[in-house]
């Protein structure tokens, strides 16, 4: 495969993956704010996930809904912004349009078109929550063409390395954001251990929206019968093998991807970089405990899960995507 | 069928109530409410749809394209746009007979461009006959001197050709231009028949529409054949694009991808000691064939414009040493210049020793001083066209032109009279086009068959082409790039049961 189309659908799985992640996220805090969700510090919190409370205030002088949607959703100059990331993916689509099937251009190209129909008047006139269900439905029917349709081989495989690449990154931002909001004592440096006792009603809706935002709240409920606590939410976000959004499980799906491209199985050396890289973080997501990473500084946890991932990507782009 | 056969062939009301054929050859009609015996079943079809009842097909046939992005870019200041190429779903028919004509006229004619590049680019015995200036072909803007004595394989420089073609008021059809470079069009040939047939199905019962869905095919086993000898019988052919941003990349994207090989840019490709790569997620895989859609000027920086970032640099020399094949090969646009045209009547008598069953439009050459003496004296009666302009540009339509845009061109064929040539204007033939808001009326068409020739130099020609039309009411211009949309062509087979009565 040419390094630049394995570099297009490298880029085209983390842009869906990112729109989604936007549009979920967006979604849960206008419900939250509407709601009245205590410990939400709702549409800051968003600019803190995405990292750019700097940049979203040159552009506006009050954050609300309004501005934080059309900055979220609507601005082309916002790179992060859902019309952005599925303007690159489908830009980067066209330039490949002949490796993947075409339901899978069809599918980037009918939700951009779509998108262009909407502006933050029409999204907020309805209901918002229609409006972001669409953008997630169109990634889900990204998904679902994809497994349905294409070949499986290389092509998929960039495709997959990039979704989960770009899905372990937002699930650490989303919890590590969240977390310090619904915990102010961490950020003193004071870990909570366990946490069960710290959750009084508000927290409990907190946490209930994290869950959410990443559509884990169901199936958290089943792996934890317990009930809702940091560490459970760290623990099932984090490390469950088998829950699609977990920091894990992304990262060892895209172990797994990046294996095919080589021809090699996770369990033998490593043979290049990004698969020594991702090996040695796969390896300790293994093995590691929810409430040790606690007592240890979550926060310090979670920034080395996402520095690596990025290091991860670097190291990938230079292996494979940018011939030299 | 029978409610068809009931009816009588005077069409009565509705879609085709104020339908006038204003002097021109219709395709479809031979009198007001008369349709063609061979567009009959057609005329049925359609005079049963209501207005309202067509404008929703239309609507979704528009839709499927903006989905499918079947699209194409408008250069302008702002880095230019995305727009669905229009489509009219009345289709152009042609009959048998027609399409036999025209299959032998245009093989007639590739066959003997084919011979003439060969031979220009070699003893140049055509020119020594004087059949063909010599100043002419040495002038020519798409003349490659660096190319002389150069062998591509089987002697074949077009492989793949798009001759446009037209109808004069006599229902006579004429060579309006030979593309013999990159000529494109082909894929929405091959898409307007999909989008017709799912949104229109009823159109095509008892029509006998011969296929064209082997175009691809025939176009990939002459590729894959052109592949150097010793590189085995699985050779890597891809299609050289200059990019997302050219006017035709849904063309080459969809053409690679109904053909299966990589879509490549030129900082794809590498060439080392002769040999061209490409540079891919496990290192440098070797390239055997290129159908390139980028014109020889940007191909190889090193030999020709050395500011281009599209081309690969060496690739000539990697041409020129057997190591890799071009569809099609360089300097082909020697034979496809405006001036040169004038003289494929003589090509062809001279290398076939046959007359040309296409006949050409009526040519005058601005650099022969009676013809151009001619053509200043008679600008608002002509049509003047640039020798190396395509998609409509460089080009004065006389009678439609203002004097001021007519002393333009004056100055321009005096200036540099081996650049122009002029043409009687030929008043194209009409088809019905739907228009809005919900009737049909004439449109210019032409019509561009694509001829594909292999290295022994065998001629195919799948059934069908691509119908240009002039959307904009009374205009000639069918480019897309100035408001042309397309139709799909339909090649009736011999046995068709169209004539039903």
């Amino acid at each position: 495969m040419l390094s630049r189309e394995a570099d297009a659908c490298f880029w085209i799985g983390r842009y869906v993956e990112r729109a989604e992640a936007t549009a979920r996220m967006l979604d849960v805090h206008y419900h939250a704010t509407l709601e009245g969700v205590p410990g939400m510090l709702a549409w800051e919190s968003v600019l803190a996930i995405a990292d750019c409370a700097e940049d979203f205030h040159k552009h506006h002088d009050q954050l609300n809904e309004r501005t934080a949607i059309q900055y979220f959703v609507f601005d082309t100059s916002n790179p992060g912004s859902i019309v952005s990331a599925l303007t690159y993916a489908r830009e980067n689509a066209r330039s490949i349009r002949e490796m993947v099937a075409s339901e899978i251009w069809e599918c980037l190209n009918m939700v951009y078109l779509e998108l262009k129909e909407w502006d933050v008047d029409r999204a907020l006139a309805g209901t918002p929550h229609a409006f972001f269900t669409k953008i997630k439905n169109a990634a889900h029917l990204f998904h679902g063409i994809t497994y349905r349709t294409q070949l499986l081989n290389e092509t998929r495989d960039w495709l997959r390395v990039g979704t989960f690449l770009e899905r372990a990154d937002q699930t650490v931002r989303l919890l590590d954001v969240k977390y310090h909001d619904l915990l102010p004592a961490t950020r003193a440096g004071k870990p909570e251990i366990g946490g069960l006792g710290v959750g009084g009603p508000a927290d409990i809706h907190g946490w209930i929206a994290v869950l959410r935002s990443v559509s884990a709240f169901e199936m958290y409920r089943k792996t934890h019968r317990e009930g809702i606590h940091p560490a459970g939410v760290v623990d099932f976000l984090v490390l469950n093998p088998i829950f699609p959004a977990s920091v894990r499980y992304s990262i060892g799906q895209t172990e797994e991807a990046l294996r095919r491209v080589s021809g090699t199985s996770p369990s033998s050396p490593a043979t290049c970089d990004p698969e020594r890289l991702i090996g040695r973080l796969r390896a300790e997501l293994n093995y590691a405990r929810a409430d040790e990473i606690i007592v240890a500084g979550l926060h310090e946890y979670l920034e080395s899960v996402q520095k690596r991932c990025t290091e991860i990507g670097g190291s990938i782009t230079k292996t494979y995507l940018s011939y030299q | 069928m029978t409610l068809f056969c009931v009816r009588k062939w005077a069409l009565s009301v509705s879609l085709f109530e104020t339908y006038e054929l204003g002097g021109f050859y219709d395709e479809l009609m031979q009198a007001p409410g008369v349709p063609q015996t061979h567009s009959r079943a057609l005329m049925t079809h359609l005079q049963s749809m209501s207005p309202l009842e067509f404008a929703q097909r239309a609507r979704l046939a528009e839709t499927l394209m903006m989905q499918q992005g079947i699209t194409f870019n408008v250069y302008g200041a702002d880095g230019g746009v995305e727009r669905a190429f229009p489509f009219d779903l009345v289709p152009r028919v042609l009959t048998s007979h027609e399409w036999e004509t025209i299959e032998q006229g245009l093989t007639q004619r590739l066959t003997a461009l084919n011979l003439f590049l060969w031979d220009i680019y070699h003893e140049q015995k055509i020119l020594k006959d004087g059949v063909v200036p010599r100043a002419l072909v040495m002038g020519a803007a798409h003349f490659r001197r660096e190319f002389m004595g150069a062998d591509p394989p089987g002697g074949v420089y077009v492989h793949i050709c798009g001759t446009d073609l037209i109808r004069d008021t006599d229902g006579k059809f004429y060579v309006l231009e030979d593309n013999l470079r990159t000529p494109s069009g082909v894929s929405y040939m091959l898409e307007n028949r999909a989008i017709l047939a799912r949104v229109m199905p009823q159109l095509f019962q008892d029509m006998g529409v011969r296929p064209i869905s082997d175009y691809t095919a025939h176009l990939l086993n002459n590729l894959r054949a052109l592949a150097p000898a010793h590189r085995g019988d699985d050779p890597t052919v891809v299609l050289l694009t200059p990019g997302v941003y050219n006017s035709a990349y849904y063309e080459h994207s969809y053409l690679a991808q109904q053909l299966g090989i990589p879509l490549v840019e030129g900082r794809d490709l590498i060439v080392e000691e002769n040999i061209v790569f490409m540079k891919t997620t496990h290192g440098l895989k070797r390239v055997d064939v290129i159908y390139r859609r980028v014109d020889d000027d940007f191909l190889d920086p090193l030999l020709f414009r050395s500011d281009s970032k599209l081309g690969v640099a060496g690739l000539v020399n990697a041409y020129r040493a057997g190591n890799v094949a071009l569809a099609n090969s360089i300097g082909t646009g020697v034979a496809d210049d405006k001036v040169i045209y004038a003289y494929v009547p003589q090509i062809i008598k001279y290398y076939l020793d046959q007359e040309a069953i296409l006949p050409n439009v009526t040519t005058y050459p601005a650099f022969e001083d009676s013809h151009r003496a001619y053509i200043l004296a008679n600008l608002d009666k002509l049509v003047v066209k640039a020798a190396n302009e395509s998609g409509g540009y460089g080009m004065l339509m006389g009678p439609q032109a203002s004097l001021s845009e007519r002393e333009v061109f004056a100055e321009l064929v005096k200036a540099n009279p081996r650049n122009y040539i002029a043409q009687p204007l030929i008043h194209l033939s009409r088809a019905p086009a739907f228009v809005e808001p919900g009737r049909f009326e004439g449109r210019h068409v032409d019509l561009r068959p694509f001829a594909l020739c292999d290295r022994d130099l065998k001629v195919t020609i799948v059934p069908g082409g691509l119908t240009r039309v002039a959307l904009k009411k009374g205009s000639y211009v069918v480019n897309s790039s100035q408001g042309g949309g397309s139709k799909d062509t339909w090649v009736l087979g011999k046995e068709s049961s169209h004539a039903q009565s």
